[in-house]
């Protein structure tokens, strides 16, 4: 009758402790963990590449004239990794950042604005498809002005959406 | 679990046909989540009967099962891996003496934990001719699962009909006589050695080769696609129709938790109320793929059909209502 009871007793000694002292501690996942994503604008083309793959379609995109608004609603993420698979730039990725928890849903908000090329029939942006083409877009214009070089052609905006 | 069941349906509906790498990847995932999804079950199953060794013992057995899909897939539990035509990921040359290992040691644990349960006279008094569903019943009930294979039901998809690459290692269908709640901890336990050993099989059969299907065309609209999947609850059945746009016009899942509920009230018969929670838990229910819904106005007992904008504009007042 104690055979078992003795042998769940000698299987809890050879275990003494499994615990990790986590929070205390850091803790670092493993090559290839997908945590949080994370967007780099100066590399986004505006393609809608992410938007079109996500699963739980929180990547939206707004066509707004002469620029592209990105919307990331991060609360919705499934943390497949979908976005930065398919993102031919590389301007998403997946972070190893997992202590994402929050008493505030604006900070899993992110909304992105990129000054595009309108084209002249329809009006919806487009990305141009040279240096040359960009220098009447008012992305490089606005890039010329407030951060030096063309390059780095956009600006995130800090904005909260009520 | 779902997602192989959804990638199959699809893969169906449009002839897509899937490497045997990627088949086998598919394998090695499947079994890796029913060895923790029956420890985990292990441990609740313990903590309900009031015997939290058992909950303590499984889920430390269990962890380095959770840590190994992580290093595979990417992630704990949300594993990610399928797409349709194959698997996201490669499992690399270097990491099949790391799966080995983890493999050895929840073999070895696994058993120790099943002796000592076996041996425990507390643990059968308290499960052994509790929550009884007959041979009979199980059948007329069309129970599911590891619910059903201890009540002496040999059904298992993967056995019946392979998917994936289980033809290919095969797999012993683990069957119970007791008919009990313990039949069904005997079961659970026994599946998860039987894994085990097909997960061992499978990484010594891959073959090398490209783990995703080439797509070539798009997916052409209209096709029907079906396919089921041996989930650790029971089977799931996906049912895909195909659209022009990039997502699915229809698509339904079956989860086997309510089929296996309906068996409860009679599991419950005569029984004591303290019996009540082991008996509705050895079925080990998701209660969340229970759920169903049916709006009826109490004055004048119509139901309500809601549309699909309807739901999609409640749904969406739903996720706004924090920001």
């Amino acid at each position: 009758m104690f055979k078992g009871k003795i042998q769940e007793a000698l299987i809890c000694f050879a275990h003494p402790r499994v615990t990790l002292k986590y929070p205390f501690e850091p803790l670092e996942p493993p090559e290839g963990f997908r945590g949080r994503i994370a967007v780099e604008v100066e590399r986004c083309i505006g393609c809608g590449g992410c938007a079109n793959v996500c699963p739980s379609r929180l990547i939206r995109f707004y066509d707004e004239g002469d620029r592209t608004r990105m919307e990331f609603i991060l609360d919705r993420c499934t943390y497949c990794g979908r976005c930065a698979d398919v993102c031919p730039e590389n301007a998403v990725t997946m972070t190893k950042e997992f202590e994402t928890a929050t008493d505030d849903l604006r900070d899993l908000y992110i909304v992105q604005e990129l000054y595009m090329g309108t084209c002249n029939r329809c009006g919806r942006c487009f990305e141009t498809e040279n240096w040359i083409d960009k220098i009447p877009t008012r992305r490089h214009r606005e890039g010329a002005r407030f951060l030096g070089p063309a390059t780095p052609h956009t600006e995130p905006i800090q904005e909260v959406r009520r | 679990m779902h997602s192989t069941g959804y990638c199959q349906a699809l893969e169906k509906a449009a002839e897509i046909e899937v490497p045997a790498r990627a088949r086998f990847i598919r394998t090695i995932i499947l079994e890796l989540e029913r060895i923790h999804s029956h420890l985990l079950w292990l441990g609740i199953a313990g903590h309900i009967i009031g015997f939290d060794t058992v909950l303590m013992q499984t889920w430390r057995i269990r962890e380095p099962v959770m840590w190994l899909a992580e290093q595979i897939t990417g992630n704990r539990k949300l594993y990610g891996m399928n797409i349709v035509g194959g698997v996201r990921r490669d499992i690399p040359e270097a990491l099949h003496p790391k799966i080995l290992e983890v493999m050895d040691q929840v073999e070895k644990e696994t058993k120790a934990v099943l002796e000592a349960v076996v041996n425990d006279s507390t643990i059968r008094m308290r499960l052994e001719g509790v929550g009884k569903v007959p041979n009979s019943e199980a059948i007329a009930h069309s129970i599911l699962g590891p619910s059903a294979r201890g009540s002496g039901v040999a059904i298992d998809i993967r056995a019946d009909h392979p998917y994936a690459a289980y033809a290919e290692t095969g797999v012993n269908v683990i069957v119970e006589t007791g008919e009990d709640i313990w039949a069904r901890t005997v079961v659970r336990i026994k599946e998860t050695l039987e894994s085990v050993r097909i997960i061992r099989d499978a990484l010594a059969m891959m073959p090398k080769g490209p783990i995703q299907a080439v797509i070539d065309k798009p997916i052409p609209p209209g096709r029907v696609g079906c396919s089921s999947v041996e989930a650790p609850r029971g089977e799931t059945h996906h049912f895909v129709i195909t659209s022009e746009e990039p997502r699915p016009y229809r698509w339904k899942a079956r989860a086997p938790t309510f089929q296996n509920l309906q068996v409860v009230p009679l599991a419950i018969l005569n029984e004591t109320i303290a019996d009540v929670p082991i008996t509705v838990g050895s079925f080990d229910p998701c209660f969340s793929c229970t759920e169903r819904v049916e709006a009826v106005d109490v004055r004048s007992g119509q139901v309500r059909v809601y549309r699909k904008k309807e739901l999609e504009e409640l749904s969406r007042a739903f996720t706004r209502r924090g920001r």
